[in-house]
C-alpha cells in the first residue's frame, strides 16, 4: 500500500466523514432534545436540494446560487417548524411517543418524498457546486465541493457545539433534553425549545442537501441512503452524545472508505450494516453513549 | 376571604393524575412575608398542591392566586416568570450539566437575568460546598449538594416567593441544619415561603403558620404556639378511622 | 363475541371468501383479493411479533422481502418446484430472523428499532448489490409459477391463485391465532407486560422472543414466497418505505388484540390504496394520502391503537429509564 493510497483513503475518509457529522448531527440534536427519531431527516435533505435547485438553476428560476441556498434554508426552517406542529407536538403527552413519531415521522417522508415526485417528476437533477473545479489536498484530487465539506462541517458543528455549551438557548436546550420538567421550573417553554431544536436539525439537513446536491444527483429518494447511515452513525456513536455522533461519523467515513477500497463498493454497504449489528452485540450503548440498563 | 396583600391564595383546588383527584377542593393562603408549612403523610396532596400551584399538572376546579393575579390558566413558565419558585421534591435536575452551568441557566426568565449576577454570588455565598465545587457535573453530586443546588437554582429564578418540596428529604441531621439555617436566611430577606415537610420539628423551627393536610384537603390551621395535636397526627398517620 | 357466534361469524366469513370468485369475475378484482391476503398474513405476522411479544420489530418487512427473493431464485435459478421454493423462502425467512434475534433478544426498547431497522436496510443492501444474482435494482423477472395437477395458473384469470392465496391466509391465519393462544402466545404476552415477572417464573426472555420472531418470520416469508410466483416478478420496491407504512398501518389500524384485526384492515386497505390508484393522477399521490391517513388514525383513533399501548408503555418505560440515565 503507498502513501498516496494511504493518503486517497484518508482523504474520501474525511469527507465522508464529514459529510455523514453533518448528516447525523441533526438526527442526533433531535434525539438527545425530543427524545424521538426523525425518520423524516432525509426527506428535508431532498427538499432542500430540490428547492435550492428550482431557485437557482436555468431550469427553474434561474437566480442563482446564494438566492437558491437562501430560500431552500428558510423553506427548511419553515417545514421544520411545519413538521415539529403537526407530527410531533399532538403527541408530546402521549406515552409511546417514540413509537408513533416513528410512524408519523415516516408518514412524513413519504409526503415529502412522493410530493416532490408529483411536483418536480423524477428526472434526475443536480445542484451546480458552490466551489467548482478540482483542488488537491494531501495530493489527492477531489472536487472544490468536496475540499468545501472538509472545511463547512467542521466550522458548523463546532459553532453548533458552541451554541450548546455556552449560550442561553444552547444550554437551555441541553437542559431540556436531560429533564424536561425541571427546564419548567426554571422558567423554560419546552414547547418553544423543541421548536427552536427541530427547525435547527432541519437546518442542519438541508444544509447536507445542499452540499451533496451538487456532489450527487438528486432525485426523490436521494434523502433515503443518508438518512439510513445518519441512523447508523447516531446509534454507533452512542445515544444522547453529540460527541459521539459526530466521532462516530468520521470514524465510519474512514472505515467506509477503507471498505470501499479493500472489498468494493458492492460488498462495502452490506458489510458495514454488518459491523453496525456486531458493535451494537458487544456494547449496545455505542461508542460514547450512556449503559442502558 | 381574598386579601389582595397576600402572596399565595388557593382556593377551592382539585386536581390529580389520570382518573382520580388527589386535591380534594384544597383552601389555603400565604401572607405577604409569611413562612406557611404544609404538613401530612405521603400521598395526601402536598407535592400535588405544588405540583398543581406550578402548573406542572392542571387543576380540574379551584383558583390560584399569586400576588393578587390568577396563575391558575397561565403556563408553568410565565408562573416562573412572576417570581413564583416551585423547588421540586428530590429534583434531578441536569445530570450532565456543570453547577456553574446550571445556576447560570436558571437565570433564564428575563427578570431572573436582570439580577443574574447578585443572585449568583448571593447563592455562592450561601452554599460555599457549590462555589467549590463549580466545575463539577451534576450527576456526580451527593444528595446534600443536589438539595443546596436545587435552592440554588430556585434563588437564581429570582423568586418573589418559593415554594419547598421536602428539602431535607434524605439528608442527614448536621445537613438538615445547615439547610434550615440557609432557608430562615433566605426568609429573612422578606421572601414569603411554603415549606412541604415531613419532619415536624424542621417544619415547627422555621414556620409561622402551618396547615395539616388529610386527604387532600386542609384538615388543620395551626399557628405558631398553637398545640399541635399529636393525637391527630397519629390518627393521620396511621388511620384512627380505619384504612385510606 | 360469545364462542359459538364467532365461531359462525368465521364460517361463514370463510364461505364467503370461497365463494367470492364465483361472483367476482373480474381479473383485476380477484388481484385485488389475492394482494390483500397476501398483506393479511404480514400482517397479522407482525401483530404476532409487535403487538404479542412487544418487540417492535421494524424489519419485519425485510421477512418478506427474504420471502420473495429466496424463492424466485430458488426457483428461477436453481429450477426447484415452485411450491417447494414457497415454503424454502418461509424458512429462509425463519432463518434470517434467528440471525435478527441475536442481538434484539439483548437490546432494550429504542435499540430493538434501530436493529431491526439496520437489519431491513442490509437486506436491502444486498439485494441491490448482488445484481448478477437478483437483477439488482432493475428486478428479477420470469419467475416459474405454480403448478396443480396439471392446472393452468395462468389461464384461468386468477382462479386458481386466488384459492391458493385464500388458502394459504386461512391456514396462516389459523397456526398465528393457535400460537397466540397457546401457553407459548400466554407466555410471550406476560413477558411483554412485564419482563421481570416472567423472567421470575422461569420464562427464558431470549428464547421466547427467538421463537416469535421465527414464527412471524416465517408467515411473512411463505407470503413473500407466494407474491414473487404469482407476480413472476421480484422487485427491491418490496422493501419500500411505502410499503412498511402500508402495512404497519393495517396493523395499527386493524389492532393488536387479535390476529384477525390486521386482516381486515388489510382487506380494507388494499382496496382503498388500490382503488385510489386508478383515480387519475394519483398513481403515486395515493400514498401521500396512506400518509396522512396514518398520522389521522393516530391523531384521533387511539382506540384502534388501544391494545398497543400496554405493549408500547412498557417499551416507552424502558426508553425514559434510559433516557433518564442519560
Amino acid at each position: 500500500m503507498t502513501a498516496d493510497t494511504i493518503s486517497a483513503i484518508l482523504v474520501s475518509g474525511i469527507v465522508l466523514g464529514s459529510i455523514y457529522a453533518l448528516m447525523a448531527s441533526g438526527l442526533s440534536l433531535v434525539w438527545t432534545t425530543l427524545g424521538i427519531f426523525n425518520f423524516a431527516h432525509g426527506a428535508l435533505m431532498t427538499l432542500a436540494a430540490y428547492v435550492a435547485w428550482t431557485v437557482s438553476d436555468g431550469a427553474g428560476l434561474g437566480w442563482g446560487l446564494s438566492a437558491g441556498i437562501a430560500v431552500s434554508i428558510a423553506a427548511l426552517i419553515g417545514a421544520g417548524i411545519l413538521m415539529e406542529r403537526l407530527v410531533v407536538r399532538p403527541f408530546y403527552d402521549h406515552r409511546d411517543i417514540l413509537l408513533i413519531t416513528v410512524m408519523t415521522t415516516l408518514a412524513a417522508t413519504i409526503f415529502l418524498e412522493k410530493g416532490i415526485q408529483l411536483l418536480w417528476g423524477a428526472r434526475l437533477k443536480q445542484l451546480a457546486p458552490i466551489w467548482p473545479g478540482k483542488v488537491e489536498l494531501f495530493r489527492t484530487a477531489i472536487s472544490g465541493q468536496e475540499m468545501l465539506i472538509i472545511i463547512v462541517a467542521p466550522v458548523l458543528l463546532g459553532a453548533l457545539a458552541f451554541f450548546l455549551r455556552t449560550t442561553r438557548i444552547g444550554r437551555g436546550i441541553r437542559a431540556v433534553g436531560q429533564n424536561p420538567d425541571a427546564a419548567r421550573l426554571i422558567g423554560i417553554d419546552v414547547s418553544r425549545l423543541f421548536i427552536i431544536t427541530f427547525a435547527m436539525s432541519a437546518v442542519l439537513a438541508g444544509l447536507t442537501g445542499i452540499l451533496l446536491g451538487s456532489v450527487r444527483l438528486v432525485t426523490p429518494e436521494f434523502g433515503a441512503e443518508p438518512l439510513v447511515k445518519a441512523l447508523i452513525i447516531v446509534i454507533f456513536g452512542g445515544l444522547g452524545s453529540l460527541t459521539g455522533t459526530i466521532l462516530a461519523a468520521y470514524l465510519m467515513g474512514l472505515v467506509e472508505a477503507a471498505l470501499t477500497f479493500f472489498i468494493g463498493i458492492y460488498w462495502a454497504p452490506s458489510m458495514i450494516f454488518l459491523l453496525l449489528i456486531i458493535v451494537l452485540l458487544l456494547r449496545p450503548q455505542g461508542l460514547l453513549g450512556k449503559v442502558v440498563r | 376571604m381574598s386579601d389582595p396583600a397576600n402572596a399565595l391564595e388557593v382556593d377551592g383546588l382539585r386536581a390529580g393524575y389520570d382518573m382520580s383527584d388527589v386535591l380534594l377542593g384544597m383552601s389555603l393562603h400565604v401572607g405577604p412575608q409569611e413562612r406557611v408549612g404544609l404538613f401530612g403523610p405521603n400521598g395526601h396532596g402536598k407535592t400535588t398542591l405544588l405540583n398543581t400551584i406550578s402548573k406542572v399538572i392542571a387543576p380540574h376546579a379551584g383558583r390560584v392566586l399569586f400576588m393578587g393575579e390568577a396563575i391558575d390558566g397561565l403556563p408553568p413558565q410565565q408562573i416562573v416568570a412572576r417570581g413564583l419558585i416551585h423547588v421540586a421534591q428530590a429534583n434531578r435536575l441536569f445530570p450532565d450539566m456543570q453547577i456553574m452551568e446550571i445556576l447560570e441557566l436558571a437565570a433564564f426568565t428575563p427578570r431572573a437575568q436582570a439580577d443574574r449576577k447578585a443572585n449568583l454570588d448571593y447563592v455562592l455565598g450561601l452554599f460555599p460546598r457549590l462555589a467549590e465545587r463549580r466545575r463539577q457535573q451534576c450527576k456526580t453530586l451527593s444528595g446534600g449538594e443536589r438539595q443546596m443546588l436545587s435552592i440554588g437554582v430556585g434563588l437564581m429564578c429570582a423568586p418573589r416567593m418559593l415554594m419547598l418540596d421536602e428539602p431535607t428529604l434524605g439528608l442527614s441531621p448536621k445537613l438538615k441544619d445547615e439547610l434550615a439555617e440557609a432557608i430562615a436566611e433566605i426568609s429573612g430577606r422578606g421572601i414569603p415561603l411554603l415549606l412541604v415537610e415531613q419532619d415536624i420539628a424542621f417544619i415547627l423551627s422555621l414556620v409561622d403558620r402551618m396547615y395539616l393536610v388529610d386527604h387532600g384537603e386542609i384538615s388543620r390551621e395551626i399557628r405558631r404556639g398553637g398545640e399541635v395535636d399529636h393525637q391527630e397526627i397519629m390518627n393521620m398517620y396511621f388511620g384512627a378511622d380505619g384504612a385510606r | 363475541m360469545a364462542g359459538n357466534a364467532r365461531t359462525f361469524m368465521l364460517g361463514a366469513l370463510i364461505v364467503a371468501g370461497l365463494l367470492v370468485p364465483f361472483f367476482v369475475e373480474d381479473t383485476y378484482i380477484r388481484h385485488l383479493f389475492i394482494v390483500a391476503f397476501i398483506y393479511g398474513i404480514v400482517a397479522a405476522s407482525w401483530d404476532l411479533s409487535l403487538g404479542y411479544a412487544g418487540i417492535f420489530n421494524f424489519g419485519h418487512i425485510a421477512f418478506f422481502g427474504i420471502g420473495v427473493y429466496v424463492t424466485g431464485l430458488a426457483a428461477k435459478l436453481i429450477g426447484i418446484d415452485p411450491w417447494l421454493a414457497m415454503l424454502i423462502g418461509g424458512f429462509a425467512a425463519s432463518a434470517a430472523a434467528v440471525l435478527v434475534a441475536l442481538p434484539v433478544v439483548r437490546l432494550q426498547g429504542v435499540y430493538v428499532v434501530l436493529v431491526t431497522f439496520a437489519f431491513s436496510q442490509l437486506v436491502l443492501q444486498l439485494v441491490i448489490s448482488q445484481s448478477a444474482v437478483t437483477g439488482g435494482t432493475q428486478g428479477m423477472v420470469r419467475v416459474p409459477t405454480i403448478e396443480l395437477f396439471g392446472h393452468n395458473f395462468l389461464r384461468d384469470y386468477k382462479f386458481g391463485y386466488y384459492y391458493v392465496a385464500f388458502a394459504l391466509l386461512i391456514v396462516s391465519a389459523a397456526c398465528l391465532r393457535r400460537l397466540a393462544h397457546s401457553d407459548f402466545g400466554l407466555s410471550i404476552q406476560a413477558l411483554r407486560d412485564n419482563e421481570d415477572y416472567g423472567v421470575s417464573r422461569g420464562i427464558s426472555v431470549g428464547l421466547q422472543r427467538l421463537k416469535v420472531l421465527v414464527a412471524s418470520a416465517f408467515f411473512a416469508g411463505l407470503a413473500g414466497g407466494f407474491y414473487v410466483i404469482y407476480l413472476r416478478v421480484a422487485s427491491p420496491e418490496v422493501f419500500d418505505f411505502s410499503v412498511v407504512s402500508l402495512v404497519l398501518s393495517m396493523v395499527l389500524i386493524g389492532g393488536t388484540a387479535s390476529i384477525y384485526g390486521p386482516i381486515f384492515a388489510a382487506l380494507g386497505l388494499t382496496f382503498v390504496s388500490e382503488g385510489l390508484a386508478n383515480v387519475e393522477g394519483l398513481a403515486e399521490g395515493r400514498f401521500i394520502l396512506v400518509a396522512v391517513a396514518m398520522v389521522a388514525v393516530l391523531l384521533f383513533l387511539p382506540k384502534g391503537l388501544a391494545s398497543l399501548l400496554p405493549v408500547l408503555r412498557r417499551l416507552y418505560g424502558r426508553v425514559a429509564s434510559a433516557r433518564r440515565q442519560r
